[in-house]
């Protein structure tokens, strides 16, 4: 690479980063979104699926116009529309015209994203570097994406989210938009180069399936955060902030110990460990979910880049097959969060009314007062009322506390045994989902073994 | 191969070291069924036998009812609460009215076997709620410790006794 080339292969990577962070950046900005638009779960979730179900569907469509249109053109030009769309989705009031705006961000991330794969070999000067250059950039956007949705949300506002993508869109577009201009110039368009094979069906296929399991990580582990354990955006984009740190500890060691296969396999293992340990958290502590999101964030490092490189070593036109490694990405977290989310929104409604059942048994068998019983019940039932749904905060409920010292001390037990109650329901209510993606994330060593054998 | 292996080794000791602290059995409490017995505590004069009352009241309505005691409390709350209740599980104000009464007739039972009410008490009062109006006897399931205000008047001028039958 040379000095010349630097901020070209920067603007390049920043597109590919900004473009696939956007899978999973609102993530941590969901809570916020499914209370001011006035919406569902399910809802919601499409502010994520839309996203990336047009990502899965137009990734190929979007290889081939920037072989046939150019790729500094389909860059360029897909990057603008990208800028366009973050624009409307910081914009919107409503749920449709957000879901509208995210699919058309799609179609234009899309173009950019395989357009980049066409440009990193020369401007890497190596189409080895330029692949895995590509897949890491890939990686720690959608491993970042969900931290600095966060601390977005928190600090300024979900729509800011998308307001702060415009910029940066603008900043990776400005260098891709001089080799659009040259391509017009001298008409040069895409490398010419055979096409060498069909797509590595395997590979795909187990990039699906661990995308799945990574997206179902991710969400799951964000709301449970948010809406079940009460943190704010900032408080989970810290928490889950873990990954990203993991994950860039697992790029630096995968490659210097083992081939892709054995990176593929232990990765794979490692994302169904850390989401088995979140389906069996033994309590509602914060601290608990870090060591499955090491291992979370040290396996998917290592599966994705390690599928990446196997679906892309020695086939040709790489924006082609990168297209369908994007579409297969995008794909598994379209069948990740379709499959979690009616599990999960059915095991949080029973959960919380167990929940609440169980905190009402311990305000009925407690010792204080019948009339503070009947007292607290009304104020419980009315909380429960304001929480829509949602799993409550009890102690406001529990507000103000009697002046008696002996019974503000059962009150206090009395909230705590209660709030106990509550954070027991909410943490098992997210353990099948977890458990899901952990036996999704298991399945993905099926393609990856049988790609041992067979290279299709 | 010792990545995998490395990868196995951290994956199972994460899971057995959640599953020993108990990362299978973290869950909301089960609530008990209303229509078994439940234990009476022994009562320490008329304000927790009332308690005590209360809450066999509930069960057996709640078991009359086919919902979780707690559910049945909550819904009692308040008349909001009940309106919400009676129109999801679809129970007119006749079912509910039944189900308070059996519910307060089982609490008699449960006291009497409890040896916390005594049976020449218990028939007067299995009487008196027989026919005792809805809003009345949510306002008794709510404080027992009216109706046993009630029942001395009731008792009009055995109510003196009442004191001697009480624990």
């Amino acid at each position: 690479m040379t000095v010349a080339s630097r901020p070209r292969v920067a603007a390049l990577a920043l597109a590919v980063g900004l473009v696939l962070a956007d899978s999973s950046i609102v993530v941590l900005a969901l809570p916020e979104i499914y209370r001011e638009l006035d919406t569902s779960v399910a809802g919601v979730t499409w502010v994520l699926i839309s996203f990336n179900l047009v990502m899965a569907l137009v990734a190929v469509p979007a290889a081939h116009l920037a072989r046939r249109f150019g790729p500094g053109r389909t860059g360029a030009v897909g990057l603008a529309v990208f800028a366009g769309a973050s624009l409307a989705c910081g914009l919107s009031a409503e749920l449709g015209t957000l879901i509208a705006a995210r699919c058309v961000q799609a179609l234009g991330g899309a173009a950019a994203v395989t357009a980049a794969l066409e440009l990193l070999p020369a401007a890497t000067g190596s189409e080895r570097r330029a692949v895995a250059l590509w897949a890491a950039a890939g990686a720690t956007g959608a491993a970042l994406g969900p931290a600095v949705g966060g601390l977005l949300t928190e600090l300024v506002s979900w729509q800011s989210i998308f307001l702060f993508q415009v910029p940066v869109a603008i900043v990776a577009g400005a260098p891709i938009l001089a080799i659009a201009r040259h391509e017009a110039e001298t008409g040069i368009l895409a490398a010419e180069l055979r096409s060498t094979g069909r797509p590595h069906l395997l590979a795909n296929l187990a990039l699906a399936m661990v995308s799945a399991a990574i997206a179902a990580a991710l969400f799951l582990l964000v709301l449970l955060l948010i809406e079940g354990w009460r943190l704010t955006p900032i408080g989970a984009a810290v928490v889950v902030s873990v990954m990203p740190l993991a994950a860039f500890f697992g790029s630096r060691i995968g490659p210097q110990v083992a081939g892709t296969r054995a990176r593929a396999a232990a990765g794979a293992i490692l994302v169904s460990g850390g989401l088995g340990g979140l389906a069996l958290l033994p309590k509602a502590e914060v601290a608990l979910t870090l060591p499955p999101q090491l291992l979370i964030g040290v396996g998917l490092s290592l599966v994705l880049s390690a599928l990446t490189e196997t679906a892309l070593a020695g086939r040709a036109p790489q924006a082609i097959h990168g297209g369908w490694t994007i579409s297969a990405r995008h794909a598994g977290v379209v069948i990740g969060l379709l499959a979690v989310t009616p599990i999960f929104t059915a095991d949080i409604a029973e959960q919380r009314r167990d929940a609440i059942d169980a905190g009402t048994a311990v305000v009925l068998d407690s010792p204080v007062s019948p009339l503070l019983k009947l007292e607290l019940a009304q104020r419980i039932e009315d909380q429960l009322d304001d929480e829509r749904g949602r799993v409550p905060t009890i102690g406001p409920a529990f507000e103000p506390l009697p002046d008696d010292p002996e019974e503000r001390g059962e009150v206090v037990q009395l909230r705590d045994e209660l709030q106990e109650q509550l954070n027991r329901g909410a943490t098992h209510a997210f353990s099948p989902s977890f458990g899901l993606g952990a036996l999704i994330g298991l399945l993905a060593l099926i393609p990856i073994g049988l790609a041992r054998r067979v290279d299709l | 191969m010792l990545l995998v292996a490395g990868s196995i080794a951290a994956t199972a000791a994460l899971v057995l070291a959640y599953l020993a602290a108990g990362g299978s059995s973290y869950a909301p409490a089960q609530v008990q069924d209303p229509c078994q017995e439940r234990e009476w505590r022994d009562p320490e004069g008329l304000q927790q036998l009332a308690e005590q009352f209360s809450l066999s009241a509930l069960d057996g309505a709640a078991c009359e009812l086919g919902v979780s005691r707690e559910t049945l409390a909550r819904a009692l709350a308040t008349p909001e609460s009940r309106e919400r209740f009676t129109r999801r599980y679809g129970i007119e104000d006749s079912q509910l009215a039944r189900a308070i009464r059996a519910g307060l007739l089982r609490a008699v039972v449960d006291a009497e076997e409890a040896g916390a009410l005594n049976p020449l008490i218990a028939a007067p009062l299995r009487e008196t709620l027989r026919r005792i109006p809805l809003e009345q006897a949510i306002e008794l399931i709510d404080d027992a410790e009216v109706l046993l205000d009630q029942l001395q008047t009731f008792l009009g001028p055995a109510q003196g006794l009442l004191e001697q039958f009480l624990p």
